[in-house]
């Protein structure tokens, strides 16, 4: 056998204009005369909007004062930082007792704690770590930033906490190291593995009310002092209700969007009105009816304080929002998947459970993030009925005598952080649209 | 049969919650106060010196101190209360629906919310009026002179309509340019967005301060409106008015019989003066009718301090103060020919 050339033609280098930054700039930016002003314009607008921000806020900013005129002394023009990180803490934490603060971070690092298995890779059970962050951290964190008396039942539940947590902690370190879940862990490691699957369970069920109780005792050392809902303030009650308005409206959207698509009449008709309700009225108007008008349609013995009751307003109106958004994922699966999961013999919550949901709530993850981001944001108007969010925070620095009339300083400082918390949100819903993309992808 | 005996039973049912609604009202705001443990005071979202919060997180200011001043009269403790802050659309249902004990809020007393609110209001602890802020360099000395002028102002307050009849009634033609926050308001004055700034008095001298220069800026001496700043309780339990009135009092009082939060230990145990031994508690009942401690008024004034103090602390001269002179205005007391004056306490 013989080649025609014995040598490898030398490979051509790409066309200039694919390969440098040159020709980059040729194609992407100055491709036509038009092109080419439109560039230079947009760059001369961005470069002066930057300078100007930057003078203002870099150059000329005032880092160090003790009250709003010093800053005027050092600067006139320039922005006056030192307001916002006077008031840093009041901006995190509110009124929250200054003493007392690791409660609240504390409850974060927990949080976060609890949350970490979900992205660690191998780590099995990660439905089960999802539901008892949503269904147990709130009891502990309810305690841990509140204090004060427990009642019995918030007491078993903070030990179920305690438990729950304790628990997941250990899953994710088995998990993650290869060691496949924590019960089958334990059961391998007491030499159980071929004993009967009953026995099994109950051993497991004996370790899990002996961790209980040993739990329970422990809590009942705390105490911890009260701290009520009215100094809670700042980004942390922005997280709190966002947190729990998260937490409880996606559930609830999707029994609302099953209620809104059911065979039973009456639900059906309850759930759309429900729906229709809540989503022909703005968010203010509900959070008045929460709080103004709620009062003096109960008796006077039953009255939830405003925290919770704008709590309950978030949650429902956004219930409604997300169960529009589940229920259009739901009507983009094809009927055959329903009858798929017939013949295979699943019922209505198997159906449901199993092949319909993961595939509409896939769907719809970019939508259902979009209304979270919304969520938190929207809870800003909370300020309006006099909590002291993020958003009152802010603009009660301006009222502060050493700080009168700085009001700009403090909104952008509140517009970069949110642009944080969001941008953050959404970057993880990207990840999880990737991760979760099996098929569909044209 | 069965649907006569449900509907009787439903009717029950809501006569005995109503029946158990009503007596519960029934109960007087100073029993449910004593009962909850702490007073539940209105204020707004945050004024300079009236009602705002500081760095540590605490409400500080004259308003503020109304409310620990009764506070420390029920109590003998300034710290057992909670300040509730209600935006100005539901700060007088939140206090008829009983969320609220009192109001004190650098709310206007005026006739129409006087009477037909349900709610009650008490002694003006602020005596303010409308002004006008403008440029030095704009000659501008007066405020007749204002013809044809952009006027910059913050909206749904009387202030818009106080600044409307001013216009009309001297033929001026004032354009009002209106807003939502009064920090944006001073932004676009002090760009040149208008000629004068109107507001009550105390914010525009509050504001004043916190210009780039506040030399450059002038308040005209022309006052448009009155604007009494009382606070406020619910029509009907008059009980409970005497408590907050008769605090406000006791404030005043002091002041004018030189007692000071300093020197009341002092003059508890040594004065000689009838007056100031009534006001202290050492003799005479004057506690019997308002049904309180013998040691309100002590502890007002020991806690929270005279009115003059409260004044130079947060509206006058003191470190947080926002820099209005009392002299010569109508919230120096009536001895110094203002209108501060409280009845005898005897």
């Amino acid at each position: 056998m013989e080649y025609v050339r014995t040598k490898d033609v030398p490979t051509r280098k790409p066309p200039m204009n694919e390969s440098s930054l040159l020709g980059w700039l040729k194609i992407n930016l100055f491709d036509t005369l038009f092109s080419s002003v439109l560039t230079v314009l947009v760059l001369t607008a961005i470069f002066f909007a930057v300078k100007a921000l930057w003078i203002w806020g870099v150059s000329d900013g005032v880092w160090v004062a003790e009250t709003r005129r010093e800053c005027f002394k050092i600067s006139l023009d320039g922005a006056c930082w030192a307001g916002v990180f006077a008031w840093l803490d009041n901006i995190f934490y509110g009124r929250y007792p200054r003493d007392e603060l690791w409660r609240v971070n504390l409850g974060g690092v927990l949080l976060v704690i609890w949350m970490l298995p979900l992205w660690l890779p191998r780590v099995r059970g990660k439905i089960l770590v999802g539901l008892s962050v949503v269904a147990l951290y709130p009891f502990l964190a309810g305690y841990l930033f509140s204090g004060g008396e427990k009642g019995i039942f918030m007491q078993v539940m903070i030990a179920a906490a305690i438990v729950g947590l304790a628990a997941n902690i250990a899953n994710a370190v088995t998990g993650y190291f290869n060691h496949g879940s924590l019960s089958n862990f334990i059961i391998r490691k007491i030499g159980k593995s071929e004993a009967h699957e009953k026995q099994q369970r109950n051993i497991l069920l004996a370790i899990l009310l002996f961790a209980l109780a040993v739990a329970f005792i422990w809590q009942m050392s705390w105490t911890e002092e009260n701290v009520t809902w009215t100094k809670w303030g700042g980004l942390f009650l922005t997280f709190v209700i966002s947190g729990i308005g998260i937490a409880a409206a996606l559930p609830g959207g999707i029994f609302l969007a099953l209620g809104r698509r059911s065979k039973l009449p009456v639900v059906r008709v309850l759930s759309t009105a429900f729906i229709e309700l809540f989503r022909s009225v703005p968010l203010i108007t509900v959070l008045f009816m929460a709080t103004t008008m709620f009062p003096l349609f109960v008796p006077e013995s039953f009255q939830l304080n405003k925290l919770v009751q704008v709590i309950i307003a978030v949650c429902l109106f956004y219930a409604c929002y997300l169960a529009e958004t589940v229920r259009a994922g739901l009507q983009a699966i094809p009927k055959g998947q329903y009858e798929g999961a017939h013949t295979i013999g699943l019922g209505y919550w198997g159906t449901m459970g199993l092949i319909i949901m993961p595939q509409a709530l896939k769907h719809m993850i970019p939508n259902i993030v979009g209304t979270f981001i919304n969520l938190l944001k929207s809870t800003t108007l909370v300020s309006v009925i006099g909590l002291f969010d993020i958003l009152n925070i802010l603009r009660a620095i301006s009222k502060d005598t050493p700080w009168i009339g700085l009001h700009k300083e403090p909104l952008v400082f509140g517009a970069i952080l949110f642009f944080i918390i969001c941008f953050a949100m959404s970057k993880y819903s990207r990840h999880l649209e990737a991760k979760l993309a099996t098929g569909h992808r044209n | 049969m069965k649907l006569t005996t449900l509907l009787t039973s439903a009717a029950i049912i809501a006569a005995v919650m109503f029946a158990g609604a009503t007596s519960a009202s029934a109960e007087s705001t100073l029993e449910i106060v004593k009962k909850r443990g702490h007073l539940r005071c209105q204020v707004g979202p945050a004024s300079p010196g009236f009602y705002f919060l500081d760095s540590k997180g605490d409400w500080q200011g004259i308003d503020v101190s109304v409310c620990h001043a009764v506070a420390a009269a029920i109590f003998g403790d300034p710290t057992k209360l909670e300040i509730q802050s209600v935006s100005s659309q539901a700060r007088f249902t939140s206090l008829a629906n009983g969320d609220s004990d009192m109001l004190s809020r650098t709310a206007t007393w005026t006739m129409s919310r006087d009477t037909q609110l349900g709610i009650d209001f008490l002694t003006p602890n602020f005596y303010d009026g409308q002004g006008f802020t403008v440029r030095k360099d704009s000659g501008i000395t007066n405020a007749l002179e204002l013809k044809g002028a952009k006027v910059c102002v913050t909206t749904g307050t009387t202030t818009e309509s106080n600044l409307a009849d001013f216009s009309r009634t001297h033929d001026l033609n004032i354009s009002a340019v209106t807003f939502e926050d009064y920090n944006v308001r001073d932004e676009t004055y002090l760009q040149g967005g208008c000629d004068a700034v109107t507001a009550d008095k105390s914010a525009l001298a509050g504001n004043l301060a916190a210009f780039p220069v506040p030399g450059d800026h002038l308040i005209l001496p022309d006052t448009l409106s009155k604007e009494p700043l009382a606070p406020a309780v619910r029509h009907g339990d008059n009980q409970w008015a005497d408590i907050v009135r008769w605090t406000e009092f006791a404030m005043v009082n002091a002041e004018e019989l030189g007692i000071t939060s300093a020197n009341v230990d002092d003059l508890r145990a040594n004065s000689k003066n009838p007056s100031i031994r009534r006001v202290l508690g050492v003799e005479g009942n004057i506690h019997e009718g308002i049904g309180l401690d013998k040691d309100w008024a002590y502890n007002i004034i020991k806690l929270v301090g005279n009115y003059g103090e409260v004044y130079e602390k947060y509206i006058g001269n003191g470190e947080k103060a926002i820099g209005i002179p009392r002299a010569g205005s109508a919230n120096a007391l009536w001895t110094k020919g203002g209108l501060m004056y409280s009845p005898p306490m005897r």
